[in-house]
């Protein structure tokens, strides 16, 4: 199983793509004012397939920094943290298998540096990684604004905004420390998307392709009958699950939606330059809108786990009303991992929730979302294959 | 943003995180420092990354890497690049020598 701290590497760009990222990037360049603002860039420095190079040889050398760091931590700094935490266990004389609640482990490693200085470490190098691409962003705001606002008026695909939706709560927290979360800072898009090629570095690999978001969408079970018309991505985020999904399925009308409007905003941005016709739509899973049996296929990518479970029911019942009887219904999160577990194991889910601020992971943890899916209206597949190894296998059809 | 704006940004109030208050070390003071010298370490890649793009770029020229490690540098530049290494051993490394061991209540000293 791959643990939740364990997520968030041969790159093979699309050729094409790459082509529609140089001439659009060249293009959106020859419109727009230059760069200006304390941070000196250099627009455009060209694709890396099919995503844009960081406007700065500095900025893009420091994610190489963060990701580096990354990496040198997932193994030297983790195994010494594993190694204090076997010391800590025999000292208090607990075996590594027992399982244990958050606050039981948190009190076994409050005051233990060498664990605690693989955390600090992580979450500090997170902070650079967060920092220096939002300052990037905000000090060259007026062209990346210009940006987008140039995208939102043309396809292909379609951009809905709700600027006037009262977005919960729930949903305004800085998740993995993002200042701003996903719906307080208008490059809320940009900053995830380049953030977050280092968090699958040390686990999954290189994402700086989507590989991991087409490899997911390669594997998405077919209904029965073989027709996948329409298609709906929940909590999409910044459309890298979208894209790929139509990507499988050019002829599909395909829907991404989030709460988030700059990342919907940016996803659709991405989706025009790699010439993919997607329709983005601010919106709420839970209310998303569309027709009773609406949807050949649902899905989500790692959304369910910041959620609050109350939502992830409103959100399945949601896609039990959108999704047509015989259609598929697969969310893809972590499996669920109960309350108790082995030491190491939930001071790293602890951690992650807590630090990396996963305000709603715990919450997840504690349900068994299987069993929810299962519990209105949706049959689980047996024995079926899953779309992202080591995640939660939930091929699920409605009946 | 660099200049406040009436364009709209589509985004609402964010619930901050607590990461500012975390103490990880025992000590705040400890935490400040790992975040300074993770920091660091990131503009110290950047320099060096930053280097290898200008010694490559300058080996398309005819200055090879070869040129530049036998490099030996002139009386003057000698003199120039010593002050400057003591100044910054001097702003990096000298507060190692610090000797503290006034508690901060502690009074003024006799003098």
């Amino acid at each position: 199983m791959i643990g939740r701290r364990k997520l968030f590497g041969a790159t093979a760009g699309a050729l094409v793509m790459s082509q529609t990222l140089q001439s659009e990037g060249v293009a959106a360049a020859a419109k727009l004012a230059p760069l200006t603002g304390p941070t000196k860039s250099y627009l455009p420095r060209g694709v890396d397939g099919r995503i844009a190079r960081l406007a700065s040889l500095q900025l893009e050398s420091q994610q190489d920094f963060t990701l580096g760091f990354r990496l040198m931590h997932s193994k030297a700094l983790r195994a010494s943290s594993a190694a204090a935490f076997a010391r800590v266990l025999e000292r208090e004389g607990i075996d590594p298998q027992t399982p244990l609640s958050p606050e039981e482990v948190g009190k076994l490693v409050d005051t233990e540096p060498t664990i605690n200085i693989a955390s600090k470490a992580w979450l500090a190098n997170q902070q650079v990684t967060w920092k220096t691409l939002r300052d990037h962003f905000h000090d060259n705001a007026d062209y990346y604004l210009s940006e987008m606002e140039e995208a939102d008026k043309s396809g292909p695909g379609t951009l809905e905004l709700a600027p006037t939706m009262d977005v919960p709560t729930y949903a305004r927290h800085e998740i993995h420390i993002q200042p701003g979360g996903y719906v307080g800072d208008p490059f809320a898009g940009h900053i995830y998307h380049y953030g977050t090629n280092s968090f699958y570095i040390s686990v999954i690999g290189h994402n700086e392709q989507d590989q991991v978001h087409k490899s997911t969408a390669a594997r998405m079970p077919l209904p029965e009958d073989g027709k996948v018309k329409r298609i709906l991505d929940m909590g999409c985020g910044i459309g890298q699950m979208t894209v790929a999904l139509k990507e499988r399925f050019p002829d599909a009308e395909v829907w991404g939606i989030d709460v988030g409007g700059p990342m919907v905003r940016y996803g659709h941005m991405r989706a025009r330059r790699l010439g993919v016709d997607v329709n983005f739509a601010q919106r709420l899973a839970e209310v998303s809108g569309f027709p009773d049996n609406y949807f050949d296929m649902v899905t989500s990518y790692i959304v369910h786990h910041e959620l609050p479970a109350e939502i992830t029911r409103k959100v399945i019942a949601e896609a039990h009303r959108v999704t047509r009887p015989g259609g598929v219904y697969y969310p893809v999160d972590f499996n669920s991992g109960g309350t108790k577990s082995p030491a190491r194991m939930m001071y790293s889910r602890w951690y992650d929730h807590r630090w990396n601020n996963e305000v709603w992971s715990l919450e997840y943890h504690s349900i068994n979302f299987t069993n929810e899916i299962a519990a209105r209206g949706f049959q689980v597949v047996k024995n079926a294959k899953p779309a992202l190894p080591g995640f939660g296998v939930r091929h699920t059809v409605k009946v | 943003m660099a200049a406040e704006t009436n364009r709209p940004t589509y985004t609402v109030d964010a619930i901050p995180s607590d990461i500012t208050n975390s103490v990880f070390l025992g000590n705040p003071a400890l935490d400040n420092v790992m975040s300074c010298i993770i920091a660091m370490s990131a503009e110290m890649w950047a320099t060096k990354r930053r280097m290898k793009v200008i010694e490559s770029l300058l080996a398309k020229k005819g200055v090879t890497q070869d040129m530049i490690e036998s490099y030996v540098p002139t009386a003057a530049e000698t003199k120039e690049w010593e002050k400057e290494r003591d100044r910054f051993i001097s702003l990096a490394m000298g507060p190692l020598a610090n000797d503290g061991f006034r508690s901060i209540s502690a009074t003024f000293p006799k003098r």
